[in-house]
């Protein structure tokens, strides 16, 4: 949904997709030092991390859901 | 509370779009000091990466000045500012010979000359660029020349002193650090800004510099002239706007769900919105090879027509009435195109233009003025309201108020297809959100900070949409309305400007110069060849 799955197998922790995403998506895992999808509520399928992925390591979809109406939140 | 980090700079651009990039390259060539600061990515954000048309007007390959601006003139229904359709067609060949210089490709002929397409509506004509990486490239200009890049830092006000903008204050993405920017100059090039529309990737817009300019006293305009973008209706979000190559729009035949063609004005307009309203959605896309597709319109919902919403120019250096202020790109409402978008690759090309002039008159700015010791009190003030949501234990997530507020605004027959009664009944709750919502908003990291501060701009924006569409009386361009579906030239050739006062939001209107207006003796039919629903 949206911005799917970074392979973890593939990402090489080089950090572009932290700094280009312009939704602040991503963050940096100081343990495994490969990048993690933290916010993917924020994603806006612009798909810039996948052009510039130089691993091919992400995966976004064109399906976008958004979340039930509830009374407060 | 760790102390502010202070940057000191002459001119500070706020925003790494074709405007600001322009702005940046041309403030350094005239020898200052120079930071442009981005929400994301100098490079990647606001529209300019998705965009790849451009408008270049020279009279040497035949072009007619007076024709491309009664061109806009017409299309835009009389409310363009005529000074600034003149100045970025004429300014265009020079910002275009720029881009190739620094290694932009454009559409060529066979025969090696620049490719321009033509429009339905009259001689204007627009050059594409192929793969989009012009920002990437400007930004590499912009570095070569010395520019501070500081990335992923949202600025979020302005420090006024003595009626001067003096600084600006700004969040990192990661952290509770305040960036506290001590300047000579700034200049707002941060966009339009929209609800977080599904089809258009421009969620970071969120007309916060609209929102900066306003709370320290700037006027805004343009807010009743919505875009008119459609999305796809099986995929609303994904448009693949990054991967496509620019060649010009691709459009096909538009259906209504009763199988008729909806009359193409050749531009963008409400078209579809007249046909949902009437009860005759779906609406189809029909290309010549005979695959249909769903359409929706308000993929942009929330944004005004390029170059319509933004902050008011005083004057055609960019500046705005704020001393030390100056605006470009779609966050300067120059109203260019008037009350329609009457001619494709202006919003880029007007863009490069007023981020070069812009660029070039706050960096003459910074020359003679001097720099002022920033209020520490006045800085603490701001903190306070600015870090508000990250010290709350509860209250409201930004995420469900914005959901909403777009619940509130998205639906068409709220800010497309308009109405006094609804406007009024969508203002009060924009107002609740504003007094009752927006100060409880919470946020539990960096992250959801930037989304509350957004979310506040957008409750912002939203009723300055309101607003300006209840002032003005009469149906114009993409402003329409139900309840007065004519074009009412003899009050109604006018702007209307938003204005903070004593915590009000004054609405007036600024007339458009005698010279600009249509020859009123004409009949109206033959001013206006469109009819609209109801007239």
């Amino acid at each position: 949904m949206a911005i799917e799955r970074i392979d973890p197998e593939l990402c090489n922790g080089c950090g572009i997709c932290v700094k280009i995403c312009p939704m602040d998506v991503f963050r940096m895992d100081r343990k495994s030092k490969k990048a993690v999808i933290t916010y993917p509520e924020d994603c806006m399928l612009c798909e810039f991390c996948v052009l510039d992925c130089p691993t091919n390591a992400i995966t976004v979809t064109p399906e976008k859901s958004s979340p039930l109406l509830v009374s407060w939140g | 509370m760790p102390a502010a980090k202070v940057v000191e700079t002459d001119v500070l651009i706020v925003g790494g779009g074709i405007a600001g990039l322009f702005a940046a390259i041309k403030a350094k060539e005239q020898g200052v000091v120079v930071t442009l600061v981005d929400k994301g990515y100098a490079g990647k954000s606001g529209q300019t990466p998705f965009a790849g048309s451009y408008s270049v007007f020279n009279p040497e390959w035949g072009d007619d000045l007076a024709a491309w601006v009664e061109q806009v003139s017409r299309v835009g229904q009389y409310v363009n500012n005529r000074e600034w359709t003149e100045i970025a067609f004429k300014e265009s060949y020079a910002r275009y010979q720029d881009l190739v210089s620094w290694g932009v490709e454009f559409r060529k002929n066979e025969d090696g000359t620049l490719f321009r397409s033509e429009s339905m509506l009259g001689p204007c004509r627009a050059a594409h660029m192929g793969a989009k990486v012009f920002a990437e490239l400007m930004r590499k200009q912009a570095v070569k020349r010395g520019v501070k890049l500081m990335d992923r830092i949202m600025v979020t006000d302005l420090l006024k002193q003595d009626g001067r903008i003096v600084g600006v204050i700004g969040i990192p993405m990661e952290s509770y650090d305040i960036y506290v920017f001590r300047v000579k100059a700034t200049v707002l090039c941060s966009g339009a800004g929209g609800f977080k529309p599904w089809g258009w990737p421009i969620s970071a817009l969120t007309a916060d510099g609209d929102a900066m300019a306003y709370r320290a006293g700037a006027e805004i305009t343009g807010k009743e002239f919505a875009d008119t973008h459609p999305t796809g209706a099986e995929h609303p979000a994904y448009l693949g706007f990054a991967k496509r190559m620019s060649g010009g729009p691709r459009r096909g035949k538009q259906l209504n769900a009763e199988g008729n063609e909806i009359t193409g004005r050749g531009t963008l307009f409400l078209d579809m919105e007249f046909e949902a309203h009437a009860g005759r959605a779906p609406v189809y896309s029909q290309m010549p090879d005979g695959e249909k597709s769903v359409r929706i319109g308000g993929a942009s919902s929330g944004m005004s027509v390029h170059k319509a919403e933004g902050i008011w120019p005083v004057d055609t250096s960019c500046a705005t009435s704020l001393s030390g202020l100056y605006a470009a790109g779609d966050a300067l409402g120059t109203m260019q195109m008037g009350a329609v978008y009457g001619a494709i690759g202006c919003a880029l090309g007007g863009s490069s233009v007023t981020g070069t002039i812009a660029g070039v008159a706050a960096a003459g700015y910074a020359k003679q003025a001097e720099k002022l010791e920033i209020d520490d009190q006045e800085v603490s003030r701001i903190k306070k309201i600015v870090q508000a949501p990250a010290e709350r234990k509860g209250g409201f997530s930004p995420r469900w108020v914005t959901q909403v507020l777009q619940n509130t605004m998205m639906p068409y027959f709220i800010l497309y297809i308009k109405k006094e009664d609804r406007m009024r009944a969508a203002l009060t709750i924009t107002e609740f959100l504003r007094d009752h919502m927006a100060p409880k908003i919470f946020a539990r990291d960096p992250h959801e900070l930037r989304l509350a501060l957004e979310t506040k701009n957008m409750i912002l924006n939203a009723e300055m949409r309101l607003r300006a569409s209840l002032f003005r009386t009469e149906s114009r361009g993409c402003h329409y309305r139900e309840d007065y579906p004519r074009r009412d030239d003899a009050n109604w050739l006018a702007w209307v400007l938003l204005q903070e006062e004593n915590s009000e939001m004054k609405v007036f209107k600024q007339p458009v110069p005698q010279e600009w207006r249509p020859d009123l003796s004409q009949p109206y039919e033959q001013r206006y060849p469109w009819r609209l629903p109801g007239e």
